[in-house]
């Protein structure tokens, strides 16, 4: 099955800077993607070039099977693309901006008016009458989500989507990326992590124009994270930590709070023999011993540093 | 050409909504109104400062004439500084709002961006000289009892081509430069370096250069400059498609 989105070896040069070093990644038909990396890692660079704003400097992009370079005006009827800072005209209220980009789509009649309806309802934005130039930049992003989906795309690119919302409007757009989970291919930039948990399926993780790591989530963790165990005892937690730092199987050690551990280690089988008997040599109590559940921040943590 | 009678739509709301509405045309009636006017009773006015200074003006009765070079002077000095401001934020304006990326990532071409822009300014500077120069024909004849119609569309109708030709100079501009300002800069350094071309003769008889300062020219009973109307006009169509093969290869 072809991808939805395809990268191949997608490299990008502003005079000395690489933004992007033969970046290749696959995004799957239907799956919610979420593309992670620090603030300048390339994001930005690589959904302006999938949009056709910017040229690669070698390699290619394809949408749908249509290498973006030379791609039709076809091609960009089934994109819906919201930017980072998405750009209104202020004179315009929000219903007549998504009449407008409705009709760019070349929808109109009672299909643009229903879908106007929907979006402007699902962006909390039905009542508003006032012009966007007196929007807030919540309303202004959740405004920006919906003109991206005027067109009922097969693929969605989202630029930092939840970025400038409060707790409410980036549950309410996260709800709304997770609904269209299957239907829709959601390719969604953020450094967010706890949104690409929540939503995605799969990332990649892009670090100063290369790409990292791709995977589904949990394959992911499980690939590269460090498992770590959390170890709380009676007393003594500071002697403890000394005498498991030697041991060969241990990556380090966090001291968390008064008498509590967590032991990131290279060999579990190994750490769950030793713990409790470096515990027992110490002669203290042991209050807990559990394996710590791997974030998507550890992993990302650790293949950025 | 998809999107485009969506985006022309939306230019010509953009010109009905926001204040480019009231700049362009506002300037031009104004001066439509106040020139006949003005020209009428500017020996009165001399007049009435001349005791003061204590200098004898002796000055011909005004005719027509005046009012119809009172017209094209201000078209040409005023509102062609109008149509090079206007025109350097045709393109630019909308790519650093944001607002070009809104609609270049939809079934809108690049071409079908930049025509459209030309379209709507162009029309909309046309349909605005032409109310400006009925209403001057009008009040004219009203003042003065004769306004005959020949030299006052022709000397318009070759402003307008000069005016087509910068607009066309500007939307290249604007589509080359990020900046609303550095376009409107570079665009007062081509009028500045036109106007100063027809220095030289055969510039100001062959050249697009010769269009400027023209119209007025027209009014005084010169004949109307064929060959810098031919050249103004293509030089105009170079500019709009500099503009579609510039902008076609830009990074927004």
């Amino acid at each position: 099955m072809t991808p939805a989105i395809e990268l191949r070896t997608l490299t990008k040069l502003y005079g000395p800077l690489r933004a992007l070093d033969r970046v290749s990644l696959a995004v799957p038909s239907g799956s919610v993607f979420g593309f992670l990396g620090p603030n300048g890692a390339g994001k930005t660079t690589t959904l302006r070039i999938l949009t056709g704003l910017a040229r690669p400097t070698s390699g290619s992009a394809s949408v749908l099977g249509h290498d973006v370079a030379t791609a039709t005006n076809d091609v960009r009827a089934a994109v819906g693309y919201l930017p980072d800072v998405p750009g209104f005209y202020p004179w315009m209220t929000g219903r007549e901006l998504l009449r407008f980009a409705g009709r760019l789509f070349g929808l109109s009649g009672s299909t643009l008016s229903s879908r106007v309806d929907a979006l402007l309802d699902l962006a909390g934005l039905a009542g508003v009458t006032t012009r966007v130039g007196g929007y807030s930049r919540g309303m202004k992003q959740r405004l920006g989500v919906a003109q991206a989906l005027i067109n009922a795309p097969s693929v969605l690119l989202l630029d930092e989507p939840t970025s400038a919302l409060d707790p409410i409007g980036r549950k309410s757009v996260l709800d709304m990326i997770a609904s269209l989970a299957g239907r829709t291919t959601v390719f969604f930039s953020t450094h967010i992590l706890s949104d690409v948990e929540r939503v995605c399926d799969t990332v990649a993780i892009l670090h100063r124009g290369v790409v990292v790591a791709q995977a589904p989530i949990g394959e992911l963790k499980a690939r590269y994270a460090m498992q770590k165990i959390a170890v709380e005892v009676t007393a003594g937690a500071d002697e403890l930590a000394q005498d498991l730092a030697d041991a060969p199987w241990v990556a380090s050690v966090e001291r968390p709070s008064d008498q509590r551990l967590v032991v990131a280690v290279t060999d579990p089988s190994a750490a769950q023999r030793a713990i409790p008997a470096a515990v027992a040599n110490r002669g203290v109590g042991l209050r807990r011993l559990e394996t710590v559940e791997v974030s998507l921040e550890d992993v990302f943590v650790d293949l950025v540093r | 050409m998809t999107g485009f009678r969506a985006f022309l739509g939306k230019e010509v709301q953009e010109i009905v909504r926001t204040w480019r509405i009231w700049v362009l045309p506002g300037i031009v009636l104004f001066f439509a109104v106040t020139g006949p006017v003005l020209a009428r009773f500017t020996p009165q006015l001399l007049q009435a400062v001349a005791p003061e200074t204590g200098l004898v003006v002796q000055i011909p009765d005004p005719t027509f004439r005046d009012a119809y070079l009172q017209w094209t002077k201000n078209l040409e000095q005023v509102v062609m500084f109008a149509v090079i401001i206007i025109g350097a934020g045709a393109v630019s304006a909308e790519r650093r709002s944001g607002t070009a990326v809104l609609v270049l990532t939809k079934p809108l071409t690049r071409t079908a961006f930049i025509v459209a822009k030309c379209l709507s300014q162009g029309v909309l500077l046309a349909g605005t000289v032409a109310v400006g120069a009925a209403i001057t024909w009008a009040l004219t004849y009203a003042v003065f009892g004769e306004a005959p119609l020949v030299p006052l569309a022709q000397a318009t109708g070759v402003w307008l081509v000069g005016a087509l030709m910068i607009l066309g100079i500007m939307v290249f501009l604007s589509s080359s430069v990020s900046s609303q300002a550095g376009a409107a800069g570079l665009g007062l350094g081509a009028f500045v370096l036109l106007s100063i071309a027809t220095i030289w003769p055969p510039a100001g008889r062959y050249s697009p250069a010769g269009l400027l300062g023209a119209a007025s020219g027209v009014v005084s009973g010169r004949a109307v400059p064929l060959w810098p109307v031919i050249t103004g006009l293509a030089l105009a169509g170079i500019a709009v498609a500099a503009s579609l093969w510039t902008f076609s290869r830009k990074e927004l």
